[in-house]
């Protein structure tokens, strides 16, 4: 016996959704681009719309999600900021989740990745690629308005310094959610991951008000998410004021 | 008031300058330095680059679009943070008053910006003999394929491939023909990135080197162990592991018995660092003194048994 297998909203984003499998749930997302397919996940069509499996082996945020990420995700209208893009698996998603109002804008600095993501920004026309090195967030920063978030996969040593710098030039308010995938093996080996995510956790313990971290075992190994919503303290002195997020804050299930 | 400009189509694009806003007589680059220059202690120098230098990046000939009013945003959100003065306040509440931008505009805006930076990054020489080397690397394969896939053709007589025999030799033929003008042309352009290299392996060999290491300043940095085994397959090992990746096609190999060819990749390595560092860094012309080394080792391992 079939059983009926239908997409339901997951959390209270409307483009995220799920669908119950019998071995494992799969993640959807509705989307705002045009076939084909990006990296060659599904695409289903239902009611009209058109959907794309969100899959947790090729993105680290499906994989948070699916890990039971607790934090915030992007949100329709939202305009967020991606840094490392690369060619857009995982940005093509959250252009997805921030539907056609929304915005990302997404900071890659290789040249070749790039060029695949300059040409997906043909068919998703909320993505906004630029070609720059997130460490120096001056060189785009009269590309990039204030934004409602920060995602960032960066493969990088200092990533966490990078990402500080762009949230605190970027981020609109104190309550924004910043979001990290952390790629612990780019940190050095001088510690377990665990060790890095602790030290991660202890970097922006002062200003960011942490969600439980969420490990990525066994879809990406050593990497974690880590993130939560910005606090006055990430500005500085003569920063924004706290702006809370809008009601209905997009919170899934907990699910192990 | 026109704020909203026009984006032009095609790889021109228009520049309008934003005109100036009230209270009158500012333009946006000039206030924001002087303010920031007044706070940082009157330094120009240190201000960060991006706020004031992106349009005037720009090649005098090209104009440029800009959205005036989420530009005014992104400035004053970073003056806001970085420089918080009753002038730049002044600014804001200016700039607030300014129509919001389209979205058109401004996503047309930042993929003009993207692909102007895109095109100048892949017009960069090295970049064009990466692409090549790999576009030339995939022919390559795509031809040996069909070399085995003409012994389908002649070990089954009668076979119903035959009727298709004609049509595909021709594009055979014509697939053929394409690499040999590519190969030209990337040779031709790994001599005169990667001279040096080029005269110690082969123009070939340099150009897949290249590809392999990503870029000149990697190679630039390679030892000679680890150009040796560039492009291997095999897991690295003290007994039995590779003796050679790419170097296994470089020039004057093949002239050696098998059993010399370690050997030979092993000494070839050692030139090529000479010669990558010369290429990458220097620009000297090793290349006479490389490859009279480079001949005298083939002579002795030819001289010599095993």
């Amino acid at each position: 016996m079939r059983t009926a297998r239908v997409l339901r909203p997951f959390g209270e984003s409307p483009r995220l959704l799920r669908r119950e499998g019998p071995e494992r749930t799969d993640l959807w997302t509705e989307t705002v681009g045009a076939p084909p397919a990006v990296y060659g996940e599904r695409w289903i069509q239902s009611n009209g719309r058109d959907y794309r499996s969100f899959e947790p082996g090729r993105s680290k945020l499906a994989a948070a999600i699916t890990r039971g990420w607790t934090g915030d995700l992007p949100r329709p209208g939202e305009q967020w900021l991606y840094l490392g893009a690369a060619s857009g698996t995982t940005a093509s998603h959250v252009a997805d989740l921030l539907g056609p109002s929304g915005r990302v804008y997404a900071v890659e600095k290789s040249v070749r990745p790039f060029a695949r993501l300059y040409a997906l920004s043909n068919r998703w026309p909320n993505l906004l690629p630029i070609l720059a090195d997130a460490r120096e967030p001056g060189r785009y920063s009269d590309l990039v308005p204030e934004v409602d978030g920060v995602y960032a996969d960066i493969a990088q040593a200092d990533q966490l310094t990078i990402v500080r710098r762009n949230a605190e030039l970027f981020l609109r308010a104190a309550g924004s959610p910043l979001l990290i995938a952390l790629k612990t093996a780019s940190m050095g080996r001088d510690r377990a991951p665990a060790g890095h995510l602790a030290r991660g956790e202890e970097a922006l313990e002062g200003v960011v008000d942490l969600e439980p971290s969420v490990k990525l075992d066994p879809f990406h190994r050593a990497h974690y998410l880590l993130g939560g919503r910005a606090r006055p303290a990430l500005f500085g002195e003569g920063g924004p004021d706290t702006v809370r997020r809008r009601p209905g804050r997009s919170r899934g299930p907990r699910r192990r | 008031m026109p704020t909203a400009v026009v984006v032009g189509k095609g790889p021109r694009l228009f520049l309008v300058r934003p005109p100036p806003v009230e209270p009158a007589g500012f333009l946006w680059d000039a206030d924001i330095e002087r303010a920031a220059s007044r706070r940082l202690g009157g330094r120009p120098e240190d201000l960060p680059v991006g706020l004031v230098t992106r349009l005037s990046e720009l090649p005098s000939d090209v104009r440029v679009v800009t959205p005036d009013a989420s530009l005014a945003e992104s400035l004053t959100a970073r003056a806001r943070r970085a420089f918080s003065t009753p002038e730049l306040s002044e600014l804001r509440r200016a700039r607030s008053a300014l129509p919001s931008v389209e979205p058109e505009t401004e996503r047309d805006f930042v993929r003009a910006v993207a692909r102007q930076a895109l095109e100048k990054a892949l017009a960069a020489p090295e970049e064009v003999l990466v692409t090549l080397a790999r576009e030339e690397e995939r022919i390559e394969r795509a031809l040996g394929r069909e070399a085995r896939a003409v012994e389908a053709f002649s070990q089954v007589p009668g076979s119903p491939l035959e009727r298709h025999r004609a049509t595909w030799e021709a594009a055979r033929g014509a697939l053929d023909a394409h690499h040999r003008r590519l190969l030209a042309s990337l040779e031709s352009d790994a001599r005169g990135l990667l001279p040096n290299l080029s005269a110690v392996v082969g123009a070939r060999v340099a150009a897949r080197l290249l590809s392999a290491a990503g870029s000149l300043a990697a190679l630039g940095r390679m030892a000679a162990p680890r150009l040796q085994l560039l492009g291997s397959r095999r897991r690295p090992s003290p007994e039995r592991g590779p003796r050679y990746g790419l170097l296994y096609r470089a020039d004057r190999m093949a002239d050696l018995p098998v059993g010399r060819r370690g050997a030979y990749a092993r000494s070839l390595a050692a030139l090529a660092s000479i010669a990558v560092r010369a290429d990458a860094s220097t620009r000297r012309d090793l290349s006479k003194a490389l490859i009279a080394r480079r001949d005298r080792r083939v002579a002795d391992l030819r001289r010599s048994r095993r």
